[in-house]
Formats: structure tokens, C-alpha cells, sequence
């Protein structure tokens, strides 16, 4: 897929400028343009909390610069004045740094402009006939990226494309760093940055940009970014690695059914494969997260989705080879630890007595002559490498000149006796 | 009899069909480029020259629309508008030939603001046509879904879209002498939210630094986080599938949902205090603003919220179940209820697309719905998508938003039109929360932290407006979370009885031909997905969103769409400016507005007598363009 927006190939020669090459910034304009989107990246911004949109507006946070943010949900200001900053963009007369957030994919603007239309507008400007005619968001990236200190595709269609550019669109939807093309970087020197999700964690997006704007400002440390533009910290890992259900992943237990509580990768889950941090930092306010609640994974942070997981709710076919494997040594990993879970389950004193003084069952607090041979091998193991032992002859010893007073209290009791 | 322009009938047993001797049923009279010329030739030559400003544009609506609208400065009236969609990014193109399972998550992504909505809309029409019933707790949990996230969406319009219009900040800018009212003005709902006089109420509505604004985005975070924790993840949900929810349900799920919910009951509260004080101070304030985005009352609801004994996915059954929605369907006509059955609304539903950027489909696969009625040719489930993008014209094609009209007419759709239609329906199921009278709706909102319980009532307003529908609007703050609320029990009692299946499972049959619709609703009401599934796959998808049947272009026979009218209704009350240079046009702003328009909205004003278009984007979601 080529872009219609791509940018000359770089002079070799080229050195990027830093703003902290000319000290610390301190205001940043931020145009948040929406291309084919559904609003969800900016509602999922709205939701952040680490920091907020309104801490990121408001210049509160030392260290962080103040953005000035052009949103058109959130602008306070409309028409003329709201596009004036936009115009001065573009013409280079802004007289600050700034930054462009895109949600939504990049619509091939030339098939709807080869029949006279558009598929995506914001504003309007006047066509050779006189007549007012809409301008395609695609051009507003176009023209607003050159002199952006960064781009930011916010979300997975402005990432990588995403539904709108799923098999059978009609628009030739595609992403920002396809439509900039390879060459393209920005002002500072950055290829795309790319925050993906449909829609992305809040946090994921807010972070970010004050990860970048805390590092322009002589704050923070280097963000590190992966071959693709993802910011590293976030989307190092597969959400698997740390998801609350993988456990019953390692013991071969398996979801058969909607609601039960267990590894979900037989109802369709991909979270083993796909790099997210949703289940680890929660969808909202540490909240929520797919599979915490129940949710299969649906590779939506990935350039794949949606076409390369669908049909969702169907089990993916690398889980049959890695499920069996681990319902193999899973059910074995399994049996050992209900066994060790039993013995964790009595009070030293309860261990003694062979018995479990519950009222709310029969707890059978015997052990078989297998559980103590395996037990006394574990425990053996267990005191292994270490001198500690509960209650050996050198803690007591240890332990004994804090013992003497009541010691003394008890031998003068049993004295009068 | 709920048809009025229709030539449709009903027999002895409430069946409906086609009228006898009618040779064209579906005809209809198409008003030509040619005659609307002639007209805003009229228009111009009686009041002089007509001038283009631009309002470039509309902010604080998601997603993306245009409004075009001529005014005489002077007079203070306006002349002419035009509504239009600028966004197309072909979902029902996209659905077609997928697996069906998928419709729930692929349609999602239409809209981000209001999640999930499309989900469930989703979910329904795929369980209608493969006859899936989901169990008891399924449905239930849908609803908390369904519920608790309007307990953000309604505030977010109110305070943070919204609300600005009407914050110190505007009214000083737009109509000083307002402001010096406000400034004076006792509330009278002290008790409930703490200020005691409307200027200060106002002051606090500033947006970014007023308390009010800020302490709305906060509260929206509350409820979103109450969502995610039976939804994943907001605004794209990964629990809503077809036949229930994939949801793990067990105490701390519901518990850490309650408290969620617990911060609400003062909040509730203190919503409907505000904005009744408020509205009632401007609406006394200048007798004009009666006027503002003022219409006769006629929209379409589809209910929402399943009653789980009641629903069982059939469309045999719809009117039954339908009724028993913890929101009522109905179609109002000018303040008058005139049905509340769902097949009713289905059968009366058209979509027409003379004034937007497609093509005119030709086949017509079903002559009637799966109960026998009868089904026009521009009936959603004959309808295909063929996108047709050109240049933009007001006397052709101008929008990429369709027109929905039901009997012919152009409706409004919102979060209103659940409270007004659940009010004078009467037929809400027995609960302690909430009831239907017939003429208002009751609320009885719990104790919370500081507010003692309240019972709230809403009643139709003698005069629909902006001002009304915004006020409905908080009072279905209220209203939703006493749907919640009802439904938590509900949950509970599930849980206690041992029902804790929350979805049924299904195949999707290699073969077969079946058609399903999801009756719903989003944040801005009316929402209907239908489908058709052949052997396998997805053969057609439809989707009508409320902002579709709010913002739509002009129907073939020229009436304008529900923003149209409700502009050309406006007066002028904006006081402060010169000429066109500095006109804000915030009465228009404030009625397009009230509607909660769900795209990103770019509203073209032509000043009488002066030479340019005033343009200006107003934006909230996306939803309204498939």
C-alpha cells in the first residue's frame, strides 16, 4: 500500500535539531485531528488518569510543559477561531512547537476525489469554482506534518489501519505511517509514534505523551520506542506474560464455557501472541482489563487485527499444539501443588495434633504415610542452602534472652504452686 | 391506527396490511433540484442579498457534521438550513460476507462514544435470526452494562459539550444582559447542589476550570470504571456476544460495581437541581428561548433494557417483550403516543438516500417482515450500501448520513425520548426504583453521602426544545441509574438463586437463510442493526443510529431532517455583536447541540446581508455515519 502523503527521501546529511538544544520548551501546541474514526481514542483519552487530559492542559504538573490542545470534542472556542491556530500550522507562522495526534485511519482521499467527494472533512475551503467545498482530514496531516516536533497515531486504525481498513473497505483506509511513508520524520527527527489499541488503555495515550514532553523538557528519562514505533514499556510484552488467568495456562486448565473462571485461549483468547498491557495496568482507574473479566483477547492492539484474528470466539489454531502441551505437564504441575497446597493449609500446632479444629467442615488433619515421606523429602528440600529451620535448637537459642522474664515469671508461678 | 401516511391497515388481530386498491404503496414525490432553486431564489429576492460566513468548525460534538444555515441578521430569524454528515467509513460494506459472530465487535467499532451499544444492538439481531436465548444473568448484565455507561455518556454531554454553551464564560461574550440576570437570580434547588444563585452556578460551568466541569469528567471516569469491570475495556466492550456475555460474574465483580454505583445517588441528585434551575432561569430569562431548537415532539424509541423473563429473541414475540423493556418503545407524533408495539416501528421504518452521497439500490428481497407485515422497498433489511462520494451540493446530495423516517416523517431520537416515552407509555414493569404513571415518570433516588432520599418526576413539557431536551436529559441521569440499580438487585437474586450462566452457546449453521433486527438504543437513543444471514455468512448489514435520524438530510419530498427544523425554528435571542464578523450564532449552537449530535458537526451559517458562510464544527460521536 503506498500513501499519498509521503515525503521526499531524507538528505543524508541530515542531522535532527532538539528543542533542548535551544533549552526547555515550554508550551506545546497539540492538534488532535480525526480521520476515520469512531471517537473512541478521544473518549478513551478523556478517561485517563496518569496523568489526565485537564493536568496535561492546565501547565500543573512541574516538569511537564503546557500543552495548548486544539481538540474538536473538547474546544472550548468554534469556527474561525478554533481554525486559526490550525491555519498558522500550516503556514509556519505558530510561533511554538507542536504536536499532531491522529485517530482514525488515513482514507485514500483520491478515490473519493476522483469522482468530485470525500470521504473524511474538517472545514472547508474554496474549490476553483467558487464553490465551498469540504477539506479532507487527510490533507490537514498532510500539510501539518512536516513542521510537527512529533506524530502520534493514536490507536490501532491510525496505527495500522485497523476496522476501516479491513478487507472490503471501499475508502483504501490505511495508517499514518503508511500514508507518510517510510521516509517521513518529523521536525525532531521521529518517524510516527505509535500508541496502539481499539481503543487504546487511556493511561497508554496520556503517558506517553507526557513521557515525550517530560523528555523534551530536561525531566524525564529517553522513552524507548520498538522497531515499529510502540512505546516500549508498554508493548515489550504479550499481554499473556501477565495476565491474572495465565496461571491456570501453566496447569493445563481450560475455559470450556463463558463465565467460568479460567484460562481463556480455547474460547478464542490470542493474549499469548499479542503485545498489550491491558490486563497489568487495567482499562481505566486500574479497572477492568479483557480478561480479568472475562473478555478474550482480540489482538486488537495488533497490525493484524481485525482481518488476522476473525473469526473471533473461535480457538486459535497454534492453542491446540501449546494447550495440549500444557494440559500434559500442566495436569502433573497441577497434582504436586494440591499436594504442597495441603500441607500449607495447617498451623504448626494442627500439624502436630493430626487434626484441624474447624467447625465449618471435616477437615481430615491425618496425612498418609506417602504424604509424610513426600512431605519430609520436601521439607528437606525446603531447608536446603539455608541454616533457617521454625524452632530448631539454634533459634530457640537465639530467641532465649528475650525469653527471660517471662521465663522467670513462669518458674516463680510454678515455684508457689 | 398508527399510520397515518403509510397505506398501511391492521386486520381484527392487529395485523398489519398493505391497503386495498393502492397501486403504488411505496410511491413517493421526489421535489426536484429545479424547484428548490426557485425557492432560495424567492427567499433571496424577498430579503435582499444572501451572504456566505463560515462557523469552520463546530466544536464539542463527536464525530463529523456539517450545518448550513441562512439567517437574517436583523430580523433574527433564520431562513434556510442543511445538515450533513462528512464522514464515511463503509462498516456495512466492511460486515458484508463475515462470519456472524463477529457483527458484535467489527459494528462496535462504529462508535466510541457511547460503547457497546452497538455490541448488544449487534448481538440482538444475530440472536433474532439464529434463535439464541440468552439465560437470565446474561441479560441482566447486559443492562448493568447498558445502564451504568449513560451514567457517563448523559453527563458528558451535559457539562462537558454542552454545558459551555451555557457557562458564565459564553453568556458574558453572547448576551451580557442575561449574564446581569443570572448574576441576581436565586435558585431554587439550593438543597440539592449548594449554589444560591444562578451566576455562580454558571460561573462553576466554565469550561476546564469550572468545579462543575471538572468534578463531570471526573464522574464520567466513575461510571466507566464501574463498566470495565463487566465490559473489559470502554469504549469497545469484550464480554457482549451473541447469546449473553462472557462476563465472570461473582461477589467482588458485583460489590466493587455497587460502590461504583453508590457514588451516583447524590450525584443523581444533584443533576436534576442543576439543570432545572438553570434551564428554568433562562427560559424566564427571555420568553424567546422557547423557541430555541423548538419542535413539535414527535420521535421514535425502541426500549432497551431486556426484562429476562420476558425476552426471548423472536421477532414473533417482540411486542410482548418489547413492552416489558425497563424503557418503553413507542412512537410519539407531535406530543401524542400512537404505538408502542416494535413491529409497528419496524414497518414504518424507510431510509432514503436522494440527499446523501449513495446510490438508489434496486432490489427489494422482502416484501414483508417474518410476522407476514408488509415492508417497503426502502425498508432497512432491502436496503444495499452503495457509497457514491461527489462534490457537495444543497440542492442534491450534501451529506453522507441517510434519511430514516418512519410513516413518512422525519423523528428525533435521544436519551429524552426514553424518558418521554417511557413517561406517557405506563407501562415500565413493577419496581421499587422507578415507575411509569402514564403522565410522568417517578424516580426514587437512594440516600447517599450527604443527600437524603429524593423522588424525582419528570413530565412532557408544554413546549419541546433545546432547553427541554437537555433537561430531560439529566433527569435520565437519574433514570439510568435507577435501571441499574434495578437490575443489580436483579443480578443478585440470580446469583443467590445458583442462575449464574451468563451466556448460551451456539453454532452458526453452515447453511440456511435468516434475517434478525436488534431493537436498542445508544446514548442518543434509537439504534437498530438488521441483518441477513446466508448460509454462513453476513449477506446484509443496517445500521440506523440516532444521530443519522437527527442529522439527516432532507427526505425526497423536501421536509428537513430534525436539526433542520429545529434551526429554521431559532430565533436570534445572541444580543452582543456588530455584524456577521462577530456574530457567535450560539442559539443555532445551542439547538443543534441539544440534540447531542453524535459526528463531528460543521455548522454553516449565511448571514442575510452579509457576504460570507459562518461555519463551525460541532462534534460528539461518531455513530451517525456508517
Amino acid at each position: 500500500m503506498s500513501g499519498n502523503g509521503e515525503t521526499a527521501p531524507r538528505d543524508p546529511g541530515y542531522r535532527p535539531v532538539f528543542p533542548l538544544d535551544r533549552g526547555p520548551i515550554e508550551e506545546v501546541h497539540a492538534f488532535w485531528l480525526a480521520g476515520m474514526s469512531c471517537d473512541g481514542c478521544t473518549i478513551a483519552a478523556a478517561g485517563a488518569q496518569n496523568p489526565t487530559v485537564e493536568q496535561l492542559m492546565s501547565a500543573r504538573l512541574p516538569g511537564l510543559p503546557k500543552i495548548v490542545l486544539h481538540h474538536p470534542v473538547l474546544s472550548v472556542t468554534a469556527g474561525k477561531a478554533f481554525m486559526k491556530a490550525h491555519h498558522a500550522a500550516r503556514e509556519g507562522t505558530l510561533g511554538a512547537p507542536y504536536v499532531v495526534l491522529y485517530e482514525g485511519s488515513v482514507a485514500d482521499e483520491r478515490i473519493a476525489g476522483d469522482l468530485g467527494g470525500y470521504w473524511s472533512a474538517m472545514g472547508a475551503a474554496e474549490a476553483p469554482d467558487g464553490s465551498k467545498q469540504p477539506i479532507p482530514t487527510a490533507h490537514w496531516l498532510r500539510d501539518l506534518a512536516p513542521g510537527a516536533a512529533a506524530v502520534i497515531a493514536v490507536g490501532t486504525c491510525a496505527t495500522w489501519g485497523g476496522v476501516p481498513a479491513a478487507a472490503g473497505n471501499v475508502t483504501g483506509s490505511m495508517s499514518v505511517m503508511d500514508y507518510l511513508g517510510k521516509d517521513y520524520l518529523s521536525a525532531l527527527g521521529l518517524p510516527p509514534i505509535n500508541i496502539p489499541g481499539c481503543a487504546p488503555v487511556g493511561d497508554n495515550i496520556t503517558e506517553t505523551i507526557a513521557a515525550v514532553l517530560m523528555f523534551l523538557a530536561g525531566f524525564g528519562p529517553l522513552p524507548e520506542f520498538d522497531e515499529l514505533g510502540r512505546p516500549k514499556w508498554l508493548f515489550g510484552e504479550t499481554v499473556h506474560r501477565r495476565c491474572v488467568l495465565a496461571g491456570n495456562y501453566e496447569e493445563g486448565k481450560f475455559a470450556q464455557e463463558y463465565g467460568e473462571r479460567q484460562c481463556l485461549v480455547e474460547l478464542g483468547c490470542w493474549g499469548p501472541v499479542v503485545q498489550c498491557n491491558i490486563v497489568s495496568r487495567g482499562a481505566l482507574g486500574h479497572a477492568g482489563g479483557c480478561m480479568n473479566t472475562g473478555g478474550i483477547c482480540i489482538g486488537c492492539t495488533m497490525p493484524g487485527f481485525p482481518d488476522a484474528f476473525a473469526p473471533f470466539y473461535k480457538k486459535p489454531p497454534g492453542s491446540t499444539l501449546s494447550a495440549t502441551l500444557s494440559r500434559t505437564t500442566g495436569s502433573f504441575v497441577s497434582y504436586l501443588r494440591q499436594f504442597t497446597q495441603k500441607s500449607r493449609n495447617r498451623t504448626p500446632n494442627w500439624a502436630r495434633a493430626q487434626a484441624v479444629p474447624s467447625g465449618w467442615a471435616n477437615v481430615d488433619g491425618g496425612s498418609s504415610i506417602a504424604e509424610r515421606a513426600v512431605g519430609g523429602v520436601y521439607d528437606y528440600l525446603r531447608r536446603r542452602g539455608t541454616r533457617f529451620e521454625a524452632g530448631s535448637a539454634r533459634q530457640r537459642a537465639l530467641q532465649a534472652p528475650s525469653h527471660r522474664h517471662l521465663r522467670s515469671g513462669q518458674a516463680e508461678r510454678e515455684g508457689a504452686e | 391506527m398508527c399510520f397515518e401516511n403509510l397505506p398501511v391497515e391492521f386486520d381484527e388481530q392487529g395485523n398489519a396490511r398493505l391497503k386495498d386498491g393502492v397501486k403504488n404503496p411505496y410511491d413517493y414525490q421526489t421535489r426536484t433540484p429545479e424547484e428548490r432553486e426557485a425557492r432560495l431564489k424567492d427567499l433571496a429576492g424577498r430579503n435582499g442579498q444572501l451572504v456566505d460566513i463560515d462557523y469552520d468548525p463546530v466544536t464539542r460534538v463527536a464525530g463529523a457534521l456539517a450545518f448550513h444555515t441562512t439567517v437574517d441578521l436583523e430580523q433574527g430569524v433564520v431562513l434556510d438550513t442543511n445538515s450533513m454528515a462528512t464522514l464515511f467509513r463503509g462498516y456495512e460494506v466492511i460486515l458484508r460476507g463475515r462470519d456472524p459472530r463477529d457483527a458484535a465487535f467489527i459494528s462496535s467499532r462504529a462508535c466510541g462514544v457511547c460503547g457497546g451499544v452497538h455490541s448488544t444492538a449487534s448481538a440482538l439481531s444475530i440472536e433474532m435470526a439464529l434463535g439464541i436465548r440468552p439465560p437470565p444473568l446474561g441479560i441482566v448484565v447486559r443492562n448493568l452494562l447498558l445502564s451504568c455507561e449513560y451514567l457517563y455518556d448523559n453527563p458528558l454531554h451535559l457539562f462537558v459539550l454542552a454545558g459551555p454553551d451555557f457557562s458564565e464564560s459564553l453568556v458574558r461574550q453572547t448576551n451580557p444582559e442575561i449574564w446581569d440576570k443570572a448574576e441576581g437570580a436565586a435558585t431554587r434547588h439550593k438543597d440539592l447542589h449548594g449554589y444560591a444563585t444562578i451566576g455562580a452556578i454558571l460561573h462553576d460551568l466554565n469550561p476546564l476550570t469550572g468545579k462543575l466541569y471538572l468534578e463531570a469528567l471526573q464522574m464520567t471516569r466513575v461510571a466507566r470504571e464501574a463498566y470495565v469491570l463487566l465490559g473489559g475495556k470502554y469504549p469497545h466492550p469484550e464480554t457482549i456476544i451473541p447469546g449473553g456475555v462472557t462476563t465472570f460474574v461473582d461477589i467482588t465483580v458485583l460489590n466493587e460495581f455497587y460502590m461504583k454505583m453508590v457514588k451516583f445517588f447524590d450525584y443523581a441528585k444533584k443533576c436534576v437541581g442543576l439543570w432545572d434551575d438553570v434551564f428554568d432561569f433562562f427560559l424566564e430569562a427571555d420568553p424567546r428561548y422557547l423557541d430555541c431548537g423548538r419542535l413539535d415532539a414527535t420521535m421514535v424509541d425502541l426500549g432497551q433494557w431486556d426484562h429476562e423473563d420476558h425476552y426471548d429473541a423472536t421477532y414473533a414475540n417482540c411486542n410482548d417483550w418489547g413492552v416489558k423493556r425497563w424503557s418503553t418503545p413507542g412512537v410519539l407524533v407531535g406530543g401524542k403516543l400512537v404505538t408502542n408495539r416494535l413491529t409497528d416501528i419496524n414497518v414504518g421504518l424507510e431510509e432514503f438516500v436522494e440527499h446523501s452521497y449513495y446510490e438508489q439500490w434496486e432490489d427489494y428481497p422482502f416484501k414483508t417482515d417474518p410476522a407476514g407485515n408488509p415492508l417497503s422497498p426502502n425498508h432497512p433489511w432491502n436496503k444495499t450500501t452503495i457509497p457514491r462520494p461527489g462534490s457537495q451540493n444543497w440542492k442534491e446530495r450534501y451529506s453522507w448520513a441517510t434519511t430514516p423516517t418512519w410513516d413518512r416523517r422525519t423523528f428525533e431520537a435521544g436519551a429524552y425520548a426514553r424518558v418521554y416515552l417511557s413517561a406517557v407509555s405506563g407501562k415500565l414493569p413493577p419496581s421499587p426504583f422507578v415507575e411509569s404513571t402514564g403522565q410522568s415518570l417517578r424516580l426514587r433516588v437512594a440516600r447517599g453521602e450527604a443527600l437524603p432520599e429524593r423522588t424525582f418526576e419528570w413530565s412532557p413539557p408544554l413546549v419541546w426544545n433545546a432547553f427541554e431536551r437537555n433537561r430531560a436529559r439529566a433527569y435520565a441521569v437519574a433514570f439510568n441509574l435507577m435501571v441499574t440499580m434495578e437490575n443489580l438487585t436483579r443480578a443478585m437474586e440470580l446469583v443467590k438463586a445458583g442462575e449464574t450462566r451468563v451466556a448460551t452457546p451456539f453454532e452458526i449453521p453452515p447453511e440456511g437463510h435468516a434475517i434478525g433486527v436488534g431493537f436498542w438504543g445508544a446514548g442518543r437513543g434509537f439504534l437498530s442493526h438488521h441483518c441477513e444471514i446466508r448460509d454462513g455468512l453476513l449477506a446484509n448489514y443496517q445500521i440506523v443510529t440516532p444521530s443519522t435520524i437527527n442529522a439527516c438530510p432532507r427526505t425526497p419530498w423536501g421536509e428537513p431532517g430534525p436539526y433542520e427544523r429545529s434551526v429554521l425554528n431559532t430565533t436570534i435571542v445572541e444580543s452582543n455583536f456588530k455584524d456577521d464578523s462577530d456574530f457567535q450564532g450560539i442559539d443555532i449552537l445551542r439547538a443543534i447541540r441539544s440534540f447531542d449530535p453524535c459526528m463531528p458537526c460543521t455548522t454553516h451559517v449565511m448571514v442575510e446581508g452579509s457576504d460570507r458562510v459562518v461555519t463551525r464544527e460541532v462534534t460528539t460521536c461518531a455513530c451517525g455515519i456508517d
